[in-house]
């Protein structure tokens, strides 16, 4: 098998078992068996079956270091060790199966609550345990030989192959969102999506899968050429980028328009989600702080709003007034939340300067659980509701236009966002952004240069602070109602998540975070059940495979020693489907061969 | 150069947020947002779609009625939502008089189950009444599962399209109190303030307790129950020795219930849900003076209790909706849980499912008064009509009790509330008879 | 710098002040006001307000005893900080899964009454099972998530680390579901023990003999044995160590599996005090554990013991004996509220913790 030992391949299998096992355990495969993806056998399910077999596969195909020398394995030899890498997982599956069977799949399910009878039938495709088993042997062995060949064929090839399987799974998982949308802008969907399984038809999965691989083959042909006149005409031609800016706000105003109040909507919390990242962004990435307790500032954002905006507490009969509140307009109100904000951030920067980066994280996090606690308790429920929480906060209107709907609130969030991320962009580029990024690289020479670690680091505090209750304010906005249980430390997490994801200290990067971990959930809103474990996930394998990011700022890839700029993978992730970032192997993590060790 | 490029914006931004905020900010009338548009009937119809506010839901021959659903169907609390939808689910069935797994029709129609998410939070019961006031053909909706996903979201966003959202499950006084009540919302459920009184009494008379203490934890359900108990037995003359507050997560309940300890209480009320409530029952036992008597909820009333309280020794008791009670009890025993049984291969996970099953009933009769016929075979179903059919429900009889609705939505004004001894609870592992030791039937006007 | 004309600089007597000091000392003094107001004014209610000796007392038993948990999980912590100087955020979900595992022997050993009638062998295959599960947790962490990022940045394995925690928190409620499952507690754990007209709960006083044992245990590890001092070795420079002939990656894999040695043996303890397990609860015990190594000074075996009980003191004193002062109502359920600010203000004045240095540790 070329350079590839047989060690390697059955490591590889017994991994890729492995985690199939996992998959099953955890209960993604049941939960998904009959999520139809295209036509009736395409199943969710058997997707998850077949895709560590082909990820072990293409994991088992990469070049190696033999004898000081990088071996690329060719094709015929990747496709054998693929092919058994697969069968070898498949096969250590269909034995982990069987052994379930034989001990008593009862008795099983009282430790693993997913391992049903139905599960079983399930892997083994209704026909039993030797066929099943059978089946799924020869399964790893397809999947694995292609996953062998789509890492050493030749990338003409297996690009766009690769994009148009990927293109034709997300757009099964969208089938309640596309439709949808395409009735709304007076097409008719059936051709595409079958009405009576919701899932694509077997014409419209054929055409999209032509269309992607013929879209990803004439990028790759012709797309570095483009990259390079795009990136030129954009240096020179300051018209250029204004025009391109332009015509992107064009877009994001009038979507809403498009999509329907559903998508809307979640376009509306990716925007909220937007400004709590690029809050996080300017301590986090900018200043290099570890913030966990980022929800802080958006309670104290929301409450505030509340309390600025008339809100009123419920009670068990009804509704009070809290002790303290008035009755402002919401753009005058808005200012002052983001001021007082600002001097929550110096409240909070100030005793935590002397602190270095884990110590910092668990104080910030203990501020944040504080800020929960104090919502939550009895204490002060007289100002913010308790449990019960408030009602009543304006709607942003201007004069009768309010805001509350979710295409009006769309474009609130986005005026927002847009001023957001000009501060953020400006930020980075002065000289206060030049001084956080001295103290992040390495503190102590920046005190020696003359920096004072003490005013930036609580400038970035202040800062961060305010965009971050801006988001906050303009969550209570957008829901009305407020209670504590939107307040836990999950939101510090996920908003943490989105800059990670993104790329620390890039202001595209939130915003492809955001849409990827805020957007993408709520609009498959099947995976909400395994939002947090996706969560999870993700941020590991950012962390191993990608720390810079999917959107890097030039500067951390330096500093992450990263050698290949990713700014070419920026832009083919916005050339395709937007969606299609999930997922994918090889080309759309856009790990090329050279970056393997 | 750049600075003041910045500051011109801020400025520029400062200057439009200020006439935006001189030129007021009344919230705008309701009902001028999406909203279904009326379609015009050739024949004259018998119902007036022009003048109903929310105009009328065309449902043309041959296709189904169709009805949404808001219930909590994933994380922690997904038994809630999906014991409720199958309710929905076998209401659907009953159309045709039988129990039999085959759904019956209504008016000639199918009838189609549209099931979304609440999250069992705000922002949830915003995404998921988002969606459904999104869908013009969308009759009704039956939901939500928490109350925090209604309160000042759900209820108020379908009010606000005219869209009827009936809840199964949602128990906090706050929703049909007087000052937050939404026109368009209504509910099947008890209304908290009866099952806290109905606790209170029992404590008070039954067990002649005479002080107690709460726990309650952070959730509004807890909160608005612990409340309702506090007044009434306050009421009735007892003595509340300690109000106290703890997480739905915390393990170690070992100082606030010592702290409860020196008080002295001859009760501890926590309406809470497991396994908080199977933590202050266990770790009580060597915490809390001898005798102490311990008193919960529905939240409690679970299986969970059981498995962790194994072994125990005290007195629980646990108040919950009593559906066995009423008088159509035979219905219940003989004909729904069986059924319910077949067609779902569990039996109930909670006790809402039987609000479910008579809120989808009485949508149904009151879709059968106000649809009409436009002459072509297409019905047409007046929103407003429809839901002043819904409040005007009355003397129901369904699984539940007597169904009356109020002008503020509660329509379960004749609650029966049981009170249930450890471990003889009507719920998987609980010991045989599973009668409650006590029950009564309370209207709102009789309690504080 | 540009070619501003370098000027003397006097500094005018507003600058020449040490207003860093100042603000620390008016800032410990009011807190120190505060909390002393505070359970002035406690102590001082009037019969039937405020708390009995026999309150005291309690509280203080059950401070130590929680304090004890926290401490054997904060060994876990303090181990690995040592060694890698990161923040191992999941090892509280290590906690939990052992105490999770354990729970199906536990539970099935009760059920055929096989825990009554064996309870020594019962108890040594549960505590087996929860050590193993633990050990395996830990050990897979380490290959998988920290491994391959030894040397990063230190922003990265922390990242790393919460989402792992956040991972395994959520595999374990899709393996074992979101119910809460009641732990078997052996028999002759149940009640109490007399002392002195004093009663402790039995199984919280087996929680601090084993926590004190351990303690002791693990120093004399790290002193005297081998192992113990390769691991000091590399604590104190894993490059030189190295150089050395020591095995670092072996060494590191031992930290862990240690740490998880102590995470399974918590979890037992844990669950059969507090008769629950489910999937959230490594979460509040692991943050709680972490502050507490913080507490008393990271890195040091001393210092976790010594924070874990200060912490469990804490939450059980600060809302009983500070809060009850002022009024509030519902004191304990600000207890996480108060918690943080002693970490807060701890961290303020000695940033090293209470056995740190009282410097601030560079890099």
């Amino acid at each position: 098998m070329g350079p590839i030992p047989v060690r390697s391949v059955v490591r590889a299998g017994l991994v890729g078992g492995a985690v199939l096992a996992y998959l099953a355990l955890v209960g993604l495969v049941e939960r998904f068996a009959h999520l139809r993806l295209v036509g009736e056998p395409v199943t969710l399910g058997r997707i998850l079956l077949v895709l560590p077999l082909f990820a072990a596969a293409f994991g088992v195909a990469r070049p190696r270091v033999v004898a000081g020398e990088r071996r690329v394995a060719g094709p015929r030899a990747g496709l054998v060790a693929g092919a058994l890498t697969g069968a070898t997982a498949a096969g250590g599956f269909a034995v982990a199966v069987i052994l379930a069977d034989r001990i008593d799949v009862a008795r099983i399910r009282q430790v693993f609550i997913a391992v049903t009878p139905g599960l079983v039938e399930f892997v083994t495709f209704e026909r039993g345990l030797v066929l099943g088993a059978a089946i799924l042997v020869g399964l790893g062995l397809v999947a694995g030989a292609l996953g062998g060949l789509a890492r050493t064929g030749d990338r003409l090839v297996v690009g766009p192959a690769i994009a148009a399987v990927t293109t034709v799974i997300v757009m099964g998982l969208l089938q309640r969102i596309v439709p949808v949308a395409m009735i709304q802008l007076g097409f008719e969907p059936d051709f595409l999506y079958s009405p009576r399984t919701r899932s694509l038809t077997w014409g419209g999965a054929t055409g999209l899968l032509v269309l992607a691989a013929g879209a990803d083959a004439l990028w790759r042909r012709s797309g570095p050429e483009t990259r390079r006149r795009v990136r030129a005409a954009m240096v020179e031609q300051p018209a250029a980028r204004a025009g391109i800016l332009l015509i992107a706000l064009a877009v994001l105003a009038v979507l809403p328009l498009l999509v329907g109040s559903v998508i809307s909507q979640v376009l509306g919390s990716v925007m909220v989600f937007v400004l709590l990242g690029l809050g996080l962004n300017i301590v986090v990435g900018y200043a290099g702080l570890l913030d966990l307790g980022y929800i802080a500032f958006y309670a104290f954002g929301a409450y505030m709003m509340a309390l600025l905006t008339g809100a009123t507490l419920n009670t068990t009969t009804g509704s009070a007034a809290p002790a303290w509140s008035v009755d402002l307009n919401f753009y005058l109100a808005i200012w002052i939340v983001v001021i007082l904000a600002s001097g929550v951030g110096l409240m909070i920067g100030a005793p935590v300067l002397r602190l270095r980066g884990d110590y910092l994280a668990i104080v910030t996090l203990g501020l944040g659980e504080i800020v929960r606690v104090l919502a939550e308790s009895r204490w002060l429920q007289p100002l913010v509701g308790g449990p019960q929480g408030m009602r009543g906060v304006t709607n942003a209107a201007i004069g009768s236009f309010g805001f509350r709907q979710p295409q009006r609130f769309y474009w609130l969030a986005l005026a927002f966002v847009i001023l957001a991320l000009f501060v953020s962009w400006r930020l980075s580029s002065s000289r206060i952004g030049r001084a956080w990024n001295a103290m992040r690289e390495d503190e102590q020479v920046a005190d020696a240069m003359g920096i004072s670690t003490t005013k930036y680091k609580l400038l970035a505090f202040a800062m961060g602070g305010a965009v971050g209750s801006l988001g906050g304010a303009l969550f209570a906005v957008q829901i009305g109602s407020l209670t504590p249980a939107s307040f836990q430390i999950i939101v510090s997490i996920t908003a943490l998540a989105v800059v990670i994801l993104g790329g620390m200290g890039s202001i595209p990067g939130v915003v492809a975070g955001a849409a990827v971990l805020i957007g993408l959930p709520g609009l498959l809103r099947e995976f909400e059940e395994f939002r947090l474990l996706i969560y999870g996930a993700v941020l590991v394998a950012i962390m191993i495979l990608r720390p810079q990011g999917l959107i890097p700022s030039v500067r951390r890839m330096r500093e992450l020693h990263e050698e290949e700029a990713e700014q070419d993978a920026w832009v083919k992730r916005f050339a395709g489907e937007a969606a299609a970032v999930a997922a994918g192997p090889g080309g759309a993590l856009g790990v090329e061969d050279e970056d393997l060790t | 150069m750049r600075k003041r490029k910045l500051y011109q914006l801020l400025a520029l931004f400062a200057v439009l947020s200020l006439v935006a905020a001189a030129c007021g900010g009344e919230e705008e009338p309701v009902g001028d947002e999406t909203g279904p548009t009326a379609p015009t009937g050739e024949t004259a119809p018998a119902v007036d779609c022009e003048a109903d506010p929310f105009g009328c839901v065309e449902v043309a021959a041959g296709e189904p009625i169709r009805l949404g659903s808001l219930l909590a169907i994933s994380g922690d609390v997904a038994f809630l939502g999906t014991d409720s939808n199958n309710g929905i689910l076998l209401a659907i069935d009953f159309l045709d008089g039988a129990l039999d797994g085959t759904p019956g029709q209504l008016l000639g129609h199918d009838v189609e189950l549209q099931q979304e998410d609440d999250g069992c939070s705000a922002e949830g019961g915003q995404a998921g009444a988002t969606a459904l006031v999104a869908d013009p053909s969308i009759v009704a909706v039956i939901g939500t599962s928490c109350s925090s996903a209604a309160l000042g979201v759900a209820d108020t966003i379908m009010s606000d399209a005219g869209y009827l959202l009936f809840s199964p499950s949602n128990t906090n006084p706050g929703l049909t109190s007087e000052e937050a009540h939404q026109p368009f919302y209504a509910r099947t459920a008890h209304n908290d303030r009866i099952q806290g009184a109905i606790a209170a009494e029992y404590a008070f008379n039954e067990l002649g307790v005479t002080t107690a203490a709460t726990i309650n934890d952070e959730s509004p359900y807890a909160d608005g129950l612990a409340a309702a108990f506090r007044t009434n037995f306050e009421a009735l003359g007892g003595t509340i020795t300690a109000i106290e507050q703890v997480n739905s997560a915390d393990t170690d309940l070992g100082p606030v219930l010592r702290s409860i300890a020196e008080g002295e209480p001859g009760m501890v009320y926590g309406p809470n849900f497991n396994p908080v409530c199977a933590l202050t029952f266990v770790q009580g036992q060597d915490i809390l003076p001898a005798g102490t008597v311990h008193m919960g909820a529905d939240g409690c009333l679970e299986s969970g209790f059981l498995e962790t309280a194994a072994g125990a020794e005290g007195d629980y008791y646990a108040s919950s909706p009593d559906v066995s009670a009423f008088q159509e009890g035979a219905f219940y025993k003989d004909e729904f849980l069986p059924a319910y049984q077949e067609q779902f291969g569990t039996e109930p996970t909670s006790v809402f499912h039987a609000h479910a099953f008579d809120a989808a009933n009485v949508l149904f009769d009151a879709i059968e008064q106000v649809a009409a016929d436009d002459g072509s075979g297409n019905l047409l179903i007046p929103r407003t009509a429809l839901k002043d059919a819904v409040f005007a429900t009355s003397g129901y009889e369904g699984l539940t009790g007597i169904i009356t609705c109020t002008p503020l939505g509660d329509c379960a004004t004749d609650v029966t509330i049981g009170v249930f001894q450890y471990p003889n609870w009507p719920v998987e592992g609980g010991e045989e008879p599973s009668d409650p030791v006590y029950t009564d039937t309370k209207s709102l006007e009789e309690v504080a | 710098m540009g070619t501003e004309q370098i000027r003397e600089v006097r500094l005018g007597r507003l600058e020449r002040l040490p207003w860093r000091r100042i603000i620390l000392i008016v800032l410990g003094a009011t807190i120190a006001a505060t909390v002393g107001i505070g359970a002035y004014r406690t102590v001082t209610l009037p019969e039937g307000q405020g708390y009995s000796a026999d309150a005291w007392a309690d509280f203080i038993i059950l401070g130590v005893a929680q304090g004890s948990i926290y401490a054997l999980i904060a060994l876990g912590y303090t181990l690995v900080y040592g060694i890698l100087r990161m923040i191992n955020f999941a090892h509280g979900e290590v906690f939990m899964f052992g105490a999770f595992g354990s729970y199906f022997f536990a539970a099935a050993y009760e059920e055929s009454g096989f825990l009554e009638r064996q309870p020594v062998l019962a108890l040594a295959i549960v505590f087996g099972s929860a050590i193993a599960i633990s050990v395996l947790v830990a050990v897979l962490l380490e290959r998988i998530a920290y491994r391959p990022l030894r040397g990063a940045p230190r922003l990265v394995p922390l990242i790393t680390a919460i989402g792992a925690s956040l991972f395994l928190q959520n595999t374990a409620r899709g393996f074992f579901g979101a119910r809460s499952r009641g732990y078997a507690k052996p028999g002759f754990l149940d009640g109490q023990w007399e002392v002195v007209g004093l009663g402790f709960p039995r199984v919280r006083v087996v929680v601090f003999l084993v926590a004190l044992v351990s303690v002791i245990l693990l120093t004399w590890f790290i002193a005297k044995t081998t192992t113990g001092r390769s691991m000091r070795a590399v604590a104190q420079d894993s490059e030189i160590a190295s150089l050395m002939g020591i095995n670092v990656d072996r060494v590191i894999v031992i930290t862990f599996a240690v740490g998880g040695i102590l995470a399974g043996i918590a979890g037992v303890l844990y669950a059969m005090t507090f008769e629950a397990v489910n999937f959230f609860m490594g979460f509040q015990p692991g943050i709680a554990a972490f502050t507490a190594a913080v507490l008393g000074g990271i890195g040091s075996v001393a210092g976790a013991a010594l924070g874990g009980l200060t912490l469990g003191l804490l939450e059980s004193l600060g809302p009983s004996l500070v809060l009850t002062g002022y009024q509030i109502p519902s004191p304990f359920q600000l207890k996480p509220a108060f918690t943080f600010l002693v970490l807060v203000l701890v961290l303020i004045f000695r940033p090293g913790g209470i056995l740190g240095t009282g410097e601030a540790e560079k890099v």
